[in-house]
């Protein structure tokens, strides 16, 4: 059983961490028009337990995309400066559509085989009801 | 006589002293089980719990119920062996 369960659990790490990151790409595409906005990008990295790798992975923390922020030229606009134009957002659509569409084929992807594993265990179970 | 019969009754021997809290033989490994199964019970519980008041995240409370509701059959399925083993024993003609 122990097997099964350190893989359910790795599956449900990933499932958290995918969560996770499907969570700041849509704080981007919100934020995608605030001004002065930076997007948030965040690493994945090893959950380690007594200095061995477990096999699960854990979101890192967040960090802002230090790229440039684009220049909305508005000369009516109130934040507008001397030569008419304001700071928008680094917040590139198409990237975070990307973005988010892999972080749901993951996702789908550690669902899958956190069913499979349970799947497993019930089908080695089976065998003693018989 | 059904070689079943015999492995029944040898587990159940093995079972026996099972009541004994003593680590390392196979009633100590069967308490450790025990105390394992009621462990992950428990920790499913708590988790459970905190969904409810909003405290813990949904992947945690997934994973624990998905793992008592393993431990649960595969405990309920050794239980059922066991006490079949037992009643096959009892119907042995004296």
């Amino acid at each position: 059983m122990d097997e099964f369960f350190q893989g359910a659990a790795a599956a449900a790490s990933g499932l958290k961490a995918q969560a996770h990151r499907l969570r700041l790409v849509s704080e981007n595409i919100a934020n995608a028009d605030t001004p002065g906005y930076r997007r948030k990008v965040t690493d994945f990295e090893a959950v380690l337990r007594g200095g061995q790798p477990t096999g699960e992975v854990a979101a890192g923390p967040v960090r802002l995309d230090p790229r440039e922020q684009e220049r909305i030229w508005d000369p009516a606009s109130p934040l507008a400066d001397e030569t008419g134009t304001y700071l928008g957002s680094n917040v590139e659509m198409v990237i975070e559509i990307a973005d988010a569409r892999e972080a749901q084929r993951s996702y789908e992807a550690n669902l899958r085989l956190f069913d499979q594993a349970r799947q497993m265990a019930r089908g080695l179970l089976e065998l003693l009801r018989r | 006589m059904d070689i079943r019969s015999t492995l029944a009754a040898a587990e159940y021997g093995a079972s026996r002293p099972a009541t004994a809290p003593s680590a390392g033989t196979a009633g100590g490994r069967l308490a450790d089980t025990a105390r394992d199964f009621a462990a992950t019970l428990e920790q499913a519980d708590s988790l459970g719990q905190a969904a409810l008041t909003g405290r813990a995240d949904a992947h945690s409370l997934v994973q624990a119920l998905a793992q008592t509701q393993l431990a649960v059959e595969a405990a309920v399925t050794v239980r059922d062996r066991v006490v079949e083993a037992y009643q096959e024993i009892l119907r042995m003609p004296v």
